[in-house]
């Protein structure tokens, strides 16, 4: 045998050689005072750099891997979540039913406008119902603080604590076709001619909800958004708001994301065409079709006094925010708000009334064109150029 | 038909242009076969448990995102510890420069079961000697040392390092010589070597 590499001495010491290997090596080694002296070199200098390591062993030290594990899925899951923009966390999943924002607002309204010592047994409900949308440009001041985090966690826990949903919408349901749609939701369900037949059709369920106010949570909910001059009167507390909401379609065109279906964006959540919407593909065009929801609310409700706060807490100015609210009729309109800083819009005509065409320069591009026509509100969304969203309505069936 | 119309069909149906993902169940299995020993590594190498932990889950994450890993048997294991020790010789490597940082976590993380005080200060001396050099090696270097030290056989490193096991052994015995090399100009005391 020639003498050995490095190497194979190190290897030797390290016992990472075959039997067969060891044994004609230790004959070498035996033999050859060269390599012997070379192997006790080396095994005295990896005895000191592994004597060395060594005082890095972190034994006595356990990982609990499950427990890891768990904690690793609750954080992809978070990640994975689609990030939403300030508008999209506006109707977010958590603030489920989402039109209990509304409701919310309207609570609010009831808190500024009435006077404490009228007593609710007087009071009769009022309805709203959507016959317009209007758009609104806000520009908040900030879209990831922890301070809007901490809001929308208050909202969120605020909403569940005290939402009575009385009519589940349930899952909801794939359709085959759009007549078969129409007859389960109860309207004449209207497809995208140029876009074909859509790829998936799926008709949300009748749901109602009522949310009883708490005046102490919605005070510090107010506090926490940076608006502690807003004084609630607290003889409010318990006044009721109540919400219905028909069954609703979405139609989904082009390479839609698979979740759409099992997650299904609840379209009477989104009349601005932004709650819970899916991580669309590029091509991925969706329609929603929502009859209007019906808010009823304690009279003498001031909405506009509580909009202009609402508005204010959005990111708009007191100034802008109260002439803006003197010019809707808040028993009729939805006022739609979109970060002015990120999005535009314009007034257009489309299908025959006037609506409004929103683009968002991020989310890569994203459009929302929104109208409401007989009774029902329409949301037509896709990315790219905003002008295909009018090419696409005016190609819709009757 | 309009072009939309054309491009929306091209694209059809949904599932061809899904990425591929990994199975829950068989990532599962991998974390739990590994993670503990990839903490373990970290952890000599960083003396700190919460970012051994933080940097063990920044490498399921990549895993997660690298679906393609799982392709080929066997693959998954020498990735997860290659990606392990070189975010972790990358932090320790970052670490060095923020040299006040390191002696605080150094001494504040691994309180170990020394006889006194005394014997505790030194302990961490000593690490931090040791980080220090495993600093300043060849990248390629401190990982075959640490991964040695954590145990693994020639076998294993030849998958991690993605080469043949008969040149494991020149890697080691060359990996040694300059951590002594580096670590005597350094620090100068033969005794502790």
């Amino acid at each position: 045998m020639n003498c050995p590499s490095d190497g194979t001495l190190q290897a030797r010491l390290d016992g990472e050689l075959e039997a067969g290997e060891m044994e004609e090596l230790n004959q070498h080694v035996a033999s050859c005072s060269r390599c012997r002296n070379r192997l006790e070199m080396m095994q005295a200098q990896a005895e000191r750099v592994q004597g060395a390591l060594a005082t890095l062993d972190p034994s006595g030290q356990t990982t609990d891997a499950p427990r890891a594990l768990a904690r690793f899925r609750t954080k992809m899951d978070e990640e994975l979540e689609p990030k939403r923009t300030w508008f999209g966390k506006l109707f977010a999943p958590r603030l489920r039913p989402a039109w209990g924002v509304l409701a919310l607002v309207c609570a609010v309204a009831v808190l500024l406008s009435v006077a404490p010592a009228r007593t609710f047994a007087e009071r009769i409900l009022a309805m709203l119902r959507v016959k317009k949308i209007t758009v609104v440009s806000v520009y908040p001041t900030s879209t990831e603080t922890r301070t809007d985090q901490r809001t929308a966690k208050m909202l969120s826990q605020l909403i569940s604590d005290n939402v009575v949903v009385t009519m589940d919408a349930g899952k909801p349901q794939p359709q085959p076709s759009a007549a078969a749609a129409s007859k389960l939701a109860g309207f004449d369900v209207r497809t995208i001619g140029e876009l074909g037949t859509p790829q998936k059709i799926l008709v949300n369920g009748e749901a109602a909800f009522q949310m009883t106010l708490n005046r102490d949570r919605m005070q510090a909910i107010l506090q926490e958004a940076g608006r502690s001059d807003i004084q609630l009167p607290s003889s409010i507390d318990g006044a009721m708001v109540a919400v219905h909401i028909p069954r609703t379609v979405l139609s989904a065109y082009g390479n839609c994301p698979e979740r759409m279906a099992h997650h299904g964006p609840p379209p009477q959540e989104q009349p601005g065409g932004e709650a819970n919407q899916p991580d669309a593909a590029d091509n991925c065009v969706f329609m929603v079709q929502a009859p209007s929801p019906t808010v009823s609310v304690p009279p003498n409700l001031n909405i506009s006094q509580v909009a202009e706060a609402a508005l204010e807490l959005a990111g708009m100015s007191p100034s802008e925010a109260h002439s803006f609210c003197q010019t809707v009729d808040w028993s009729s309109t939805l006022v739609v708000p979109v970060p002015g800083n990120v999005s535009s819009y314009q007034t257009v005509n489309v299908d025959g009334v006037t609506g409004t065409l929103i683009s968002l320069r991020s989310d890569r591009n994203r459009y929302s064109l929104l109208w409401v026509k007989n009774g029902i509100i329409y949301s037509l969304n896709g990315h790219g150029d905003p002008n295909q969203a009018l090419n696409l309505a005016a190609s819709l069936t009757d | 038909m309009s072009h939309t119309a054309q491009a929306l069909k091209a694209v059809n149906p949904v599932a061809e242009a899904r990425p591929m993902q990994w199975p829950d169940a068989e990532f599962e299995a991998v974390f739990l076969e590994h993670y503990s020993r990839i903490v373990g590594v970290l952890l000599r190498l960083l003396g700190e448990r919460t970012r051994a932990e933080e940097l063990a889950n920044d490498v399921f994450w990549k895993l997660y995102r690298t679906p393609s890993v799982g392709e080929v048997d066997g693959r998954v294991g020498g990735w997860l510890y290659r990606t392990a020790t070189n975010l972790g010789i990358d932090a320790l490597r970052a670490r060095a420069r923020r040299r006040k940082y390191e002696d605080a976590a150094a001494r504040t993380q691994e309180g170990t079961a020394a006889a006194s005080p005394l014997d505790d200060m030194v302990r961490a001396e000593q690490r931090r000697r040791v980080r220090e050099v495993l600093a300043v090696i060849r990248p390629g270097q401190a990982q075959v040392l640490i991964l040695r030290a954590s145990g693994f056989s020639y076998k294993q490193l030849a998958d991690v390092l993605e080469l043949k096991p008969g040149g494991i052994g020149t890697l080691l015995s060359r990996a040694q010589a300059e951590f002594r090399k580096i670590y005597m100009e350094l620090h100068g005391k033969e005794e502790e070597l």
